[in-house]
C-alpha cells in the first residue's frame, strides 16, 4: 500500500484536490528519514526522565513493544513511542494496571533466568529469544496487557503519549484531515456506481 | 452561543418531566414543548457542544468518552437467571449525553417493513418465546416515519423492498464509497439488488445546518459539523426556543415518586452533579432513557402500592431483551478502499430481510457494505474485527498485515432479527451498586438457535457478495454467543392486554395513567436491525398522542 504511489496519484487527481496532500506526497521517503531519524537519536541520547517506569522496565517494555510490532523497512513500536504512552498512562489513567503489569515483567525475566541461567534482562536477551519468551506467554493475561499497550500505543491519538510523528497511522495509510471529498478510494473513483 | 432557555425549579410543577434527551427523549420533549406544555428534561449525561466532539478513538472507544462508564455503573451478566452474574461478563452500550444514541449512531436509518409489526400472526408462533404482533401497523406508524425524515433529515432513496412511504426522503443519498461500489457490484453478479444506505446525515445543507464533511469519525463520534442528524442538533433546540422547555444535564434520576393514595406519579427523584437528591415535580412523566435504563428505573422504584417495581403488574418490565442479531464478513481488495473516509456504511441490500419457512428456521435482515474500522481497534481484532482471525496477532508478517490490509479493507455486515425470550432480561443486581449507591443494571441474555441461525445465513450471503466483488481475500468474523448488545429493546413492550404488556398502543403504562415509557423498551419484536429511525417514528407519535391527551385533561 505504501508502495502503491500509481494507485495514490490516480485518484488524487481524480479527486480534483488542488493541494496535494503533503503526508501522501512525502511518503514513502519521509518515512524512510524519520526511522532514520529514530535510530540516530537513540543511540545518541540518553535515556529520558519517566514518570513511572524504571529504566529496566523501560527497556523491557519497549523490547517487547517492538517484537509485537516490529521495525522492517518502516518505522515500528519502538519509534513511534510505545514506552512512552505506557509510562505515562501507568503514571495516570492506567495506575490500577501499575502492579499486573510489574509482576509480569517480573514473571518474564523469571522465565528467562529458567530457560537461560545467568542472561540478563529481557532487553538484553537476542530477539530469537525475545520471540521465543513471548511465544510461550502467548496465552497469558500480561501477553495480552502488552499486545493492548502496544497496539494503543502504536495508534491512539498522539495526545495519549505514543504515535509519535503519526507513525502508526502512516503505517496504516491513514490519516485524520477533518475534511474530505469524494471520491475516497480507487474503486469509486474509477468506475463509480449508479445511485 | 445557546440561547437562553426555560429555567424551572425541581418545586415548580411542571406539566412533564421527560427522562431521557436522546433519540426518543428529545423528539418527545420537542412534540410536548410546541403544544404550549411545560417541560423539564432530566438527562443523566453531560450537555457537549459541537465544538466539543473529538477525533479520539482511543478516548471514545476505551475510555468510556461519550458512553456509560463501567466503573461509574458498573454491570453484570449471565447467560441465564439461574447463573450467577459477574461484573463486566458484558454490558449494554449506550450514548451517555444531551442527544443519547442518536450523537453516537452509525445513522443509519431503516425504516420497518409491513411484515415487522404483524409477523406472530402471518409466521405462527414460536414456542418458548414471546413471539407476539404489535398493537399498532406499519400504516398507524408511517405518518411517523415520514415527519421524522424531513424534520431531523435523512438522506436516501426508496428501496426495491421498502414499504410504501408518503413522500420521498427529503435529501438525496451521500456519496457511494468504495466498499459500496464493490458490493454492488458482487450483488449484480448474484442478481441481488444493492441499494444506498438511506442515513440520518444530510447529504445537502438542510434547514441552516452544514452537509457532511466526511472525516470519518461518524460511527461512535459526535459530529462536530452538526451533520448527522441527532436530537442535540435539530429537536433538542427547537425544543428549548419554545421557552418553556428546560434540558437538565448531569441529572441521573433514581427513581419516579408515585402517590400511594392515587397511585400517580408526582415527580422525580434524580441527583445532581454534586450528587445531591432533588425531587422534580410535574404533572406528569415520560420515560425515555433506553431500553436498559427504563426497565432499570421502573424496577427501581418500588412502593408499597408496586412492590415489583413501578408499571409491573404484568411482572414484564425488563423482560423479552432483544438485541438485533450482528455478524461480520471482511475482505481485501487489489487497490486502497480507504474506509476509514466519510461514512461507515454506503450500500446495502434486504433481499433476505423476510423470513423464509423453507431455511428451516425463523428471522431475516439486511446486509449493508461498512468501513472495516478505526485504527486501533483494526489493529486489535478480535471483537473489533480486523484482520482475519486466523492471521497472527504480532510480529512481522503482522506488521506487514496492517500495512497492506487497513485502507484495501472493507466488511459487509449483517443485521437480523432477534427472538423475544422472557429470560433475556434487565433486572436489579442484588449485591453490586453504581457510584451513587444505586443497584447495578444484571442482564441475562441468551441468542436463540434461529437468531444464530440467521446471522450465519447471512454471513454466507455476505461472504458470496464479496468474493463476487473479486476479493483478494474475504474471510467470517466468528459467530459468538451475545454479550454485548447496543441495541436495547422489548423491555417495556407495547400491547392492548396488560397482562402481557407493559405500556398501551399510545405508550402510556398500563399501570400508572400519568406515566408513559417511549424507547427502544416500547419494541414488541426487533426489527431487523437499525432501530433509531423506528424509535424516532414512535417517539414522534407518542408526542402527539401524549400532547393530545394532555391538553384533553386526558391524563
Amino acid at each position: 500500500m505504501l508502495d502503491d504511489s500509481l494507485g495514490r496519484r490516480a485518484f488524487l487527481a481524480a479527486s480534483g484536490t488542488a493541494i496535494a496532500s503533503a503526508w501522501l506526497a512525502a511518503d514513502p521517503d519521509q518515512l524512510r528519514a524519520s526511522l532514520a531519524h529514530a535510530r540516530d537519536a537513540r543511540a545518541a541520547a540518553l535515556p529520558p526522565p519517566w514518570e513511572f517506569l524504571t529504566p529496566e522496565q523501560a527497556a523491557d517494555m519497549d523490547a517487547i513493544a517492538a517484537q509485537i510490532i516490529p521495525t522492517d523497512d518502516l518505522p515500528g513500536a519502538r519509534e513511534a513511542g510505545v514506552v512512552h504512552f505506557v509510562d505515562h498512562s501507568l503514571a495516570t489513567w492506567g495506575q490500577d494496571q501499575r502492579d499486573p503489569f510489574a509482576s509480569g515483567l517480573d514473571e518474564l525475566n523469571r522465565d528467562a533466568q529458567r530457560r537461560w541461567p545467568g542472561t540478563g534482562r529481557f532487553a538484553t536477551l537476542s530477539p530469537a529469544r525475545q520471540v521465543e519468551l513471548l511465544r510461550a506467554a502467548e496465552k497469558t493475561p500480561f501477553f495480552q496487557m502488552m499486545r493492548f499497550v502496544t497496539v494503543a500505543g502504536t495508534f491512539a491519538n498522539p495526545s495519549w503519549g505514543g504515535n509519535h510523528d503519526h507513525i502508526g497511522w502512516r503505517i496504516l495509510g491513514f490519516e485524520d484531515r477533518f475534511v474530505w471529498q469524494p471520491p475516497f478510494g480507487a474503486y469509486d473513483a474509477s468506475g463509480g456506481a449508479a445511485k | 452561543m445557546r440561547r437562553p432557555s426555560a429555567r424551572f425549579r425541581p418545586k415548580d410543577v411542571v406539566d412533564f418531566v421527560v427522562v431521557g434527551s436522546g433519540a426518543a427523549g428529545g423528539i418527545v420533549a420537542k412534540e410536548l414543548a410546541t403544544a404550549g406544555l411545560s417541560v423539564v428534561v432530566l438527562e443523566q449525561g453531560p450537555r457537549l457542544d459541537p465544538g466539543q466532539f473529538e477525533h479520539d478513538e482511543f478516548k471514545y472507544f476505551f475510555r468510556s468518552g461519550i458512553v456509560n462508564d463501567p466503573k461509574l455503573q458498573p454491570q453484570t451478566f449471565a447467560p441465564t437467571p439461574n447463573e450467577p452474574a459477574k461484573q463486566g461478563a458484558g454490558t449494554l452500550l449506550y450514548a451517555r449525553l444531551v442527544g443519547g444514541g442518536s450523537v453516537h449512531f452509525t445513522a443509519n436509518y431503516w425504516r420497518f417493513h409491513e411484515i415487522d409489526f404483524v409477523e406472530a400472526s402471518r409466521h405462527g408462533r414460536i414456542s418458548g418465546t414471546g413471539f407476539a404482533d404489535w398493537p399498532i401497523t406499519y400504516a398507524d406508524l408511517e405518518p411517523y416515519y415520514t415527519k421524522a425524515e424531513w424534520e431531523l433529515g435523512v438522506s436516501g432513496v426508496p428501496g426495491p423492498f421498502d414499504a410504501p412511504r408518503s413522500r420521498p426522503y427529503p435529501l438525496p443519498p451521500l456519496p457511494v464509497k468504495s466498499s459500496g461500489v464493490l458490493f454492488e457490484r458482487g450483488c449484480r453478479k448474484l442478481g441481488l439488488h444493492s441499494q444506498p444506505t438511506p442515513l440520518a446525515i444530510l447529504s445537502q445543507r438542510f434547514h441552516g445546518r452544514e452537509p457532511c464533511h466526511h472525516c470519518g469519525f461518524c460511527l461512535a463520534f459526535g459530529c462536530e459539523f452538526g451533520a448527522k442528524s441527532s436530537t442535540l442538533a435539530t429537536v433538542i433546540p427547537m425544543a428549548e426556543a419554545t421557552g418553556h422547555c428546560e434540558i437538565r444535564p448531569n441529572s441521573y434520576v433514581r427513581g419516579v415518586e408515585i402517590d400511594e393514595k392515587t397511585g400517580r406519579t408526582v415527580g422525580v427523584v434524580y441527583f445532581d452533579d454534586r450528587k445531591v437528591e432533588h425531587l422534580q415535580r410535574a404533572r406528569a412523566v415520560v420515560l425515555c432513557a433506553n431500553g436498559a435504563e427504563t426497565p432499570r428505573l421502573l424496577l427501581m422504584s418500588q412502593s408499597k402500592r408496586f412492590p415489583h417495581g413501578l408499571a409491573n403488574s404484568s411482572g414484564l418490565v425488563g423482560k423479552y431483551l432483544m438485541f438485533n442479531g450482528y455478524c461480520e464478513t471482511g475482505a481485501t481488495f487489489e487497490q486502497p478502499l480507504n474506509e476509514w473516509k466519510s461514512v461507515a456504511a454506503s450500500r446495502m441490500i434486504h433481499d433476505f430481510y423476510d423470513t423464509d419457512p423453507a431455511r428451516g428456521f425463523y428471522g431475516g435482515g439486511g446486509i449493508d457494505a461498512r468501513f472495516i474500522g478505526y485504527p486501533v481497534g483494526f489493529a486489535l481484532g478480535g471483537v473489533f474485527g480486523g484482520l482475519p482471525p486466523t492471521d497472527p496477532t504480532w510480529g512481522p508478517e503482522y506488521k506487514r498485515l496492517l500495512r497492506t490490509s487497513y485502507s484495501h479493507s472493507m466488511v459487509a455486515a449483517g443485521h437480523t432479527t432477534s427472538l423475544p425470550l422472557e429470560s433475556n432480561a434487565v433486572s436489579l443486581d442484588r449485591e453490586l451498586k453504581d457510584a451513587w449507591g444505586l443497584p447495578a443494571l444484571r442482564f441475562t441474555y441468551q441468542d436463540h438457535a434461529d437468531d444464530l441461525a440467521t446471522m450465519r445465513f447471512l454471513q454466507a450471503k455476505a461472504l458470496e457478495i464479496l468474493e463476487a466483488a473479486g476479493a483478494r481475500r474475504a474471510w467470517k468474523a466468528p459467530v459468538q454467543p451475545s454479550t454485548f448488545a447496543v441495541h436495547l429493546l422489548g423491555t417495556c413492550r407495547m400491547g392492548n392486554d396488560p397482562r402481557t404488556s407493559v405500556v398501551d398502543r399510545h405508550h402510556r403504562t398500563h399501570d400508572v395513567p400519568n406515566l408513559f415509557l417511549c424507547d427502544g423498551s416500547s419494541f414488541v419484536t426487533s426489527g431487523r436491525g437499525q432501530p433509531t429511525c423506528t424509535i424516532q417514528a414512535l417517539a414522534y407519535r407518542a408526542g402527539e398522542h401524549i400532547a393530545g391527551f394532555a391538553r384533553r385533561g386526558e391524563i
